[in-house]
């Protein structure tokens, strides 16, 4: 058979061989979660529009905008790490986008009484994830903890202004706005991050970049996003997000993981 | 190879004005030509003119790896890019101006005429206030002369024009100035590069 693969093709292959080889297994999500399900967990769910339709019996059901939020509720409420992966479709409205998209994604998920180990296994698998999607080309994993934006903007009346000023690098902003000198200094001289400091692999390619903090409503610890040279947003996204397994009945328990988006692989290298 | 989005007018030259002084010269870029893509193989550079209101979207998809764009644009677009510097140039205010004898009744749905639909809805989504927009491409004083609009969301210089049309502004939004944006990923492998081009500009 002479089969020819398309790059997002070859890569979504190559990431779901290295998941399997790190003990990863594999998540088969259905196509379809009942509505409810995602009405109130809004805060963990990257776009807020989801396509819905009612099925034959009445009921509300959603074509599924996420994997992460399924792979939580299949998840066991147990002390034990438990390591999924995933290879799917989501369907969402990207950015700016005024109609919904299917967009294929790969990723990981790392749940339970997690050790710093675990948390440094998926950040090690991030770059090697990065790597198969690079192709050859240049690429960067900046990483920041969440947490310690999160303690310095509490009761901040300005918090989600700064919030935008931190993903924006926008310093003048953030003066404007009187938040916390800490901030200013995280994002212009960011002090190490002990579990990154112990990573070999790939150390070159880390940054500690606190534009890296998007969403405080999701994640809670480490948050990183990965970038190829050549394609203008970023291809990887991914963190901690303790607050899902509370919020779905796992208490005290942690979980990690990240996304590949693959739709954003392009074979040609951009000069 | 850096590429450079320009907003075309004056803020544009004004900028290209500041680069050329620090030894970033595009010959030719000032002429009234046709021409749109400048190139300087020395510097590794290439500049190009475009509508100020698409120089967000140059940068974030990456086609431009910094940009020259009004505040008001990037609160308008609200692209997901690095803002790294106040460029101090082409101050102003976004506000909200009506006629000097406007009377706003709270049980009716307000009227907004702007050229910033998006900045207008977030400003009166924040008061809770039901707004109906309408969106123009200009000549905004109009709107509320002619009973077309209650109030309009507007950049404000001086506020010369509005005096002259017996308007006022009532209420303030946001300070503007042009700023420099940088697209995330360009940022990360051109980082340098982008550096030197910021420290020329922070001065």
């Amino acid at each position: 058979m002479n089969l020819r693969l398309r790059p997002e093709e070859r890569a979504a292959l190559n990431l779901r061989s290295l998941y399997e080889d790190c003990g990863y297994s594999f998540y088969r999500m259905s196509r379809f979660e009942e509505y409810d399900f995602y009405a109130d967990k809004k805060d963990f769910l990257t776009s807020k529009s989801i396509l819905t339709f009612t099925d034959i019996n009445g009921k509300l059901m959603a074509l599924r905008p996420d994997v992460t939020l399924s792979i939580i509720k299949h998840a066991k409420n147990s002390e034990d790490v438990q390591k999924f992966y995933y290879d799917e479709k989501v369907y969402r409205v990207p950015k700016n986008a005024d109609s919904f998209r299917e967009i294929s994604q790969a990723g990981i998920e790392s749940v339970g009484a997690l050790t710093d180990e675990n948390v440094r296994e998926v950040i090690e698998l991030a770059l090697q994830s990065l790597e198969i999607v690079a192709g050859g080309r240049n690429f960067v994993l900046d990483v920041a903890d969440a947490g310690t934006v999160s303690k310095l903007l509490e009761d901040n009346p300005n918090r989600n202004e700064i919030l935008k000023c931190i993903a924006a690098k926008n310093i003048h902003g953030l003066k404007a706005l009187n938040a916390p000198k800490k901030i200013i200094e995280l994002l212009e001289n960011p002090e190490d991050i002990e579990i990154v400091n112990s990573i070999q692999k790939h150390k070159d390619k880390i940054r500690i970049d606190y534009s890296a903090v998007s969403n405080l409503n999701y994640y809670n610890g480490i948050v990183f996003r990965g970038f190829i040279e050549g394609v203008p947003e970023s291809i990887l996204s991914g963190g901690q997000y303790d607050g899902l397994m509370n919020l779905m009945g796992k208490k005290n328990l942690r979980a990690i993981g990240f996304a590949v988006y693959l739709d954003l692989i392009r074979g040609e290298k951009n000069a | 190879m850096l590429n450079i989005a320009l907003p075309k007018g004056r803020l544009g030259e004004k900028v290209y004005k500041l680069l050329a002084s620090a030894g970033y010269e595009f010959p030719g870029i000032l002429d009234n030509s046709r021409k749109l893509v400048f190139e300087n193989e020395n510097l590794k550079m290439r500049c190009f003119w475009v509508k100020p209101f698409d120089v967000p979207v140059y940068v974030e998809r990456g086609t431009a790896d910094i940009g020259v764009a009004g505040k008001d644009i990037l609160l308008e677009r609200n692209p997901d890019v690095y803002e790294l510097l106040d460029l101090k140039a082409g101050f102003c205010r976004m506000a909200v101006a009506a006629k000097n004898d406007f009377y706003d009744d709270p049980e009716k749905i307000l009227r907004v005429a702007t050229e910033f639909p998006n900045i207008a809805k977030n400003y009166y989504a924040g008061l809770g206030r039901e707004i109906d927009i309408i969106a123009l491409r200009g000549s905004l004083e109009l709107a509320p002369v002619l009973g077309l609009s209650d109030v309009i969301v507007d950049i404000v210089e001086t506020g010369t024009t509005l005096r002259e049309n017996n308007l006022s502004v009532i209420n303030f939004i946001a300070d503007l100035s042009a700023r420099l944006i940088a697209n995330k990923s360009a940022y990360k492998f051109k980082e340098n590069e982008i550096s030197n081009f910021v420290k020329v500009l922070a001065v």
